[in-house]
């Protein structure tokens, strides 16, 4: 007898059962800090919810008008998300999943293994919209005090919504992958699903909403909302889902959209499931095919490498380095959103008109130079854990060629903190001296913000790279690695490094501000304070930046690889 | 029973199997032979059914894999080059999810999986996490998984490599008891010895094609090579001497 589809998601959870039972180092400090962080973002978001679900009940008729157009535009933004993600997890789970070699040469009618997979799909595509919307679904029910039904109707739309995307992105994924390779696939993928997510980060931005906030622009109200109802079209199932549970909320029920909703799901699933029958094998077959890809030489690597002072062998490393992670098209794509996170960070200083706003003229403005240096230290911080941080893990098994090399570790590692300090340094200061044009801050506060964050990005790519030698993980990809027992501690570190520096800087730095703006002379006392203080920042900068290294190096001379 | 016939494997303009048959019977261990890159692994992996072919044949046990591949799989076991294994299962939980993959029921499937895990001698291992095993115990393991349904043909991939003498030896008795039972077993070895002592045919491939097939002393005569070593056998059918030329560059 045949056991049922589900006797295939069965690894996975044993997997899970035996990683819980048979605790890592750091393990419980990880889950703690990510659950602890997890738990504080679905307060926030079912506070929010709450909150704006409260005031919009005072507008009455409006304000239903409001959280109904609301929670279509909820859903709509999902649709996209989850039609882009299910691409993507489609690619892993139908066809670059290891697992499969093992699955493809065992009896599994293809039906059954359609099923799991697909289950995997919609729920590897969709977990992390359910925990978004799940905090935000209950606050509003629980500020519009919904009857039990809301939630189980919740539970209900949530669900048939899911799979409808999700089944639309894999069968583009079993289109593509039928089309092109497999691996060039994933790489085209990920480029338009992470260029199609930093379009919508940038798109919502210009829509400019700050614009409400100006009294003379209150006649463009209207055309605001007409601009926000345009994307909402009955035919999609966000709609039918923002219907459904809005009409759960006031007490009734739209048994049409529910319906839409699940019928479309299931015919998703069978139209897809016969779609995977007949062309899954074909394009499981291409993506073994994808070693034979045409390889880009990129030589103007080695022409660059030749002109920079460096020994043979800092240049061979810097070399391989640089090729690894551009021939590597889904490592170096994730800097697109971040990327996209700071084009609107820096669009948010250039569009918002601080100066009608009272409060953040003058000193406040100023001060602000402080909190963008924070941003910085924090970008810098992210950026370095996943791309600097794994920088040794990434040797992989491919260690042993450095290990038997006639080239000592400190060279090695040295070379790691080269390579990932100019990019970064130039990202850094780049973000911060434009950051602080845009906002026109005081000439003092440019020169200490360009400086400091010199020092910050030293530091930094330092302690990324000691602990990443100290922590490797060999067998772990770039992603895993980051989020290991090392790089959870590189960011506690690290926050801790910023928050203390940021206060070493801040406090001379407004005291000087305060002066100035006061026209108060300060004491000599009080300047050698502060002199003090910059020192102890610098100080501290350095001293973070040497001691990893040398522990870091330290730690690879003990490693027994 | 495994045959293949005018098998075909093209990747874009590159050919890497050329229409090859061969035939291996119940009770037959089958030795397939080539250097590196012929396409060995490449035919193993479309007769089990995880690469399609360009064009040809895979019959299993009678069962044309195009036609029914699940009964074909479920009467072949498979041992990979590079096997797939979950590392956070257990060896029991490993062999008890693969016995269920090949339909093997909850009530007999626990004897199965210690009798499998006895013959491999991995009894002691069988509650520890597979991502702590040995590179032996893991092609081991492997077996132990390949023969837990009782398969009537074999496809092995280069079985020997990272076993020691005594996993060696284990997994030759293995495979001649399986044979004397009627299990047809295609095996790929780049260790010619081995192929010499276990293969009652053999099969060289080179290039796509099958330039040699028969038993050992067939191909030897094929060969031209009399009493020659079998390792300078194999070199003279794959044109790989060029003792000289090392000569030359060391």
């Amino acid at each position: 007898m045949q056991a049922p589809f589900t006797f295939l998601l069965l690894p996975s959870l044993w997997a899970s059962r035996n990683r819980a039972r048979r605790r890592e180092r750091g393990d419980l400090l990880r889950a703690g800090l990510f659950g602890a962080v997890g738990v504080g973002v679905c307060a926030a978001l079912f506070s929010g919810a709450y909150w704006l679900t409260t005031q919009l009940t005072a507008y009455a008729e409006f304000g239903d008008y409001l959280l109904r157009l609301g929670l279509s535009w909820l859903f709509l933004t999902f649709l996209a998300f989850l039609a882009f993600s299910g691409v993507v997890t489609a690619l892993s789970t139908f066809f670059l999943s290891e697992d499969l070699r093992l699955l493809l040469a065992a009896p599994i009618p293809a039906g059954r293994l359609f099923l799991a997979r697909f289950t995997r799909t919609v729920g590897q595509a969709s977990w992390m919209v359910v925990m978004f919307v799940t905090p935000v679904l209950v606050g509003i029910g629980a500020a519009r005090c919904a009857p039990p039904g809301f939630y189980v109707a919740a539970v209900l739309t949530v669900l048939p919504f899911a799979m409808i995307p999700v089944a639309v992105g894999t069968a583009a994924t079993l289109l593509l992958v039928n089309v092109l390779p497999a691996r060039r696939a994933r790489d085209i993928l990920m480029l338009v699903s992470l260029a199609f997510a930093a379009t919508l980060v940038l798109m919502l931005r210009f829509m400019q909403p700050e614009r409400l906030l100006r009294v003379e622009s209150l006649p463009d109200v209207a055309g605001f909302f007409a601009t926000l109802q345009s994307p909402v079209t009955p035919l999609l199932p966000s709609f039918w889902a923002g219907e459904a549970l809005f009409a759960v909320l006031q007490g009734g029920q739209d048994l049409l959209h529910g319906a839409a909703l699940w019928t479309t799901a299931l015919a998703c699933t069978v139209l897809l499931g016969a779609a995977d029958r007949r062309w899954h094998f074909a394009g499981y077959s291409r993506a073994q095919e994808a070693p034979k890809a045409r390889v880009n030489q990129l030589r103007v690597i080695d022409g660059l490498a030749r002109v920079l002072p460096l020994s043979a062998v800092r240049r061979q490393l810097l070399i391989k380095d640089v090729k690894v992670f551009l021939r590597d098209v889904s490592q170096w794509l994730q800097l697109l959103p971040l990327l996209a996170l700071v084009l609107l960070y820096l669009y948010n200083f250039r569009a918002l008109d601080l100066d009608r706003v009272p409060y953040m003229s003058g000193f406040i403005k100023n001060v602000y130079a402080l909190v963008n240096l924070a941003m910085a230290g924090f970008v810098l911080a992210t950026v370095a854990v996943r791309f600097v941080f794994p920088a040794v893990s990434a040797e992989g098994d491919a260690f042993w060629v450095i290990r038997a090399s006639p080239i000592s570790l400190r060279d090695f590692l040295w070379s790691k903190f080269w390579t990932g300090l100019v990019p970064l340094l130039l990202f850094a200061e780049g973000l911060t001296i434009a950051a602080n044009e845009l906002m026109g801050v005081d000439p003092f506060l440019k020169v200490v913000a360009a400086v400091a964050v010199a020092f910050m990005t030293f530091a930094l790519v330092g302690l990324a790279v000691g602990l990443g030698a100290r922590y490797p993980r060999f067998g772990a990809d770039p992603t895993q690695a980051a989020a290991s027992y090392g790089g959870v501690a590189f960011m506690i570190l690290a926050v801790l490094y910023i928050v203390v520096t940021i206060v070493l800087i801040g406090w001379p730095s407004s005291m000087w501000l305060f002066s100035r703006f006061r026209g108060v002379r300060l004491s000599t006392v009080r300047e050698l304070l502060m002199a003090g203080s910059f020192a102890a920042a610098i100080a501290l900068s350095l001293a973070t930046w040497v001691y990893a290294m040398r522990s870091g190096v330290r730690a690879l001379e003990r490693l027994n690889k | 029973m495994i045959a293949i016939e005018n098998l075909v494997k093209q990747y874009g303009a590159f050919t890497a199997v050329d229409g090859i048959s061969l035939e291996v019977r119940p009770g037959e261990i089958h030795g397939f032979l080539g250097p590196n890159g012929a396409g060995k692994t490449t035919t193993l992996r479309m007769i089990a059914g995880l690469l399609q072919p360009t064009a040809g044949r895979v019959i299993v046990n009678g069962h044309d894999l195009a036609v029914e591949p699940e009964a074909a799989k479920g009467s072949l076991g498979f041992v990979p080059d590079r096997p797939f294994i979950y590392e956070k299962l257990t060896a029991g939980e490993f062999l008890r999810f693969h016995g269920g993959l090949f339909g093997l029921d909850g009530n007999g499937i626990t004897a199965r999986v210690h009798e499998m895990l006895d013959l491999f001698e991995l009894r002691r291992w069988e509650d520890e996490l597979v991502e702590s095993f040995s590179h032996g115990m893991k092609q081991r393991l492997v077996m132990s998984a390949a023969f837990l349904h009782r398969p009537r043909a074999m496809v092995v991939d280069e079985p020997m490599v990272g076993l020691d003498p005594r996993g060696a030896r284990l997994v030759k008795d293995v495979f001649r008891r399986m044979s004397e039972r009627g299990v047809s077993i295609l095996m790929s070895t780049h260790t010619l010895e081995v192929a010499e002592e276990m293969s009652h045919r053999i099969s060289i491939i080179h290039k796509g094609r099958i330039i040699a097939q028969g038993t050992v002393d067939e191909v030897r005569r094929l060969a031209g090579g009399g009493d020659d070593h079998f390792t300078a056998v194999f070199l003279k059918l794959t044109g790989g001497g060029g003792l000289q030329e090392i000569d030359e560059i060391v």
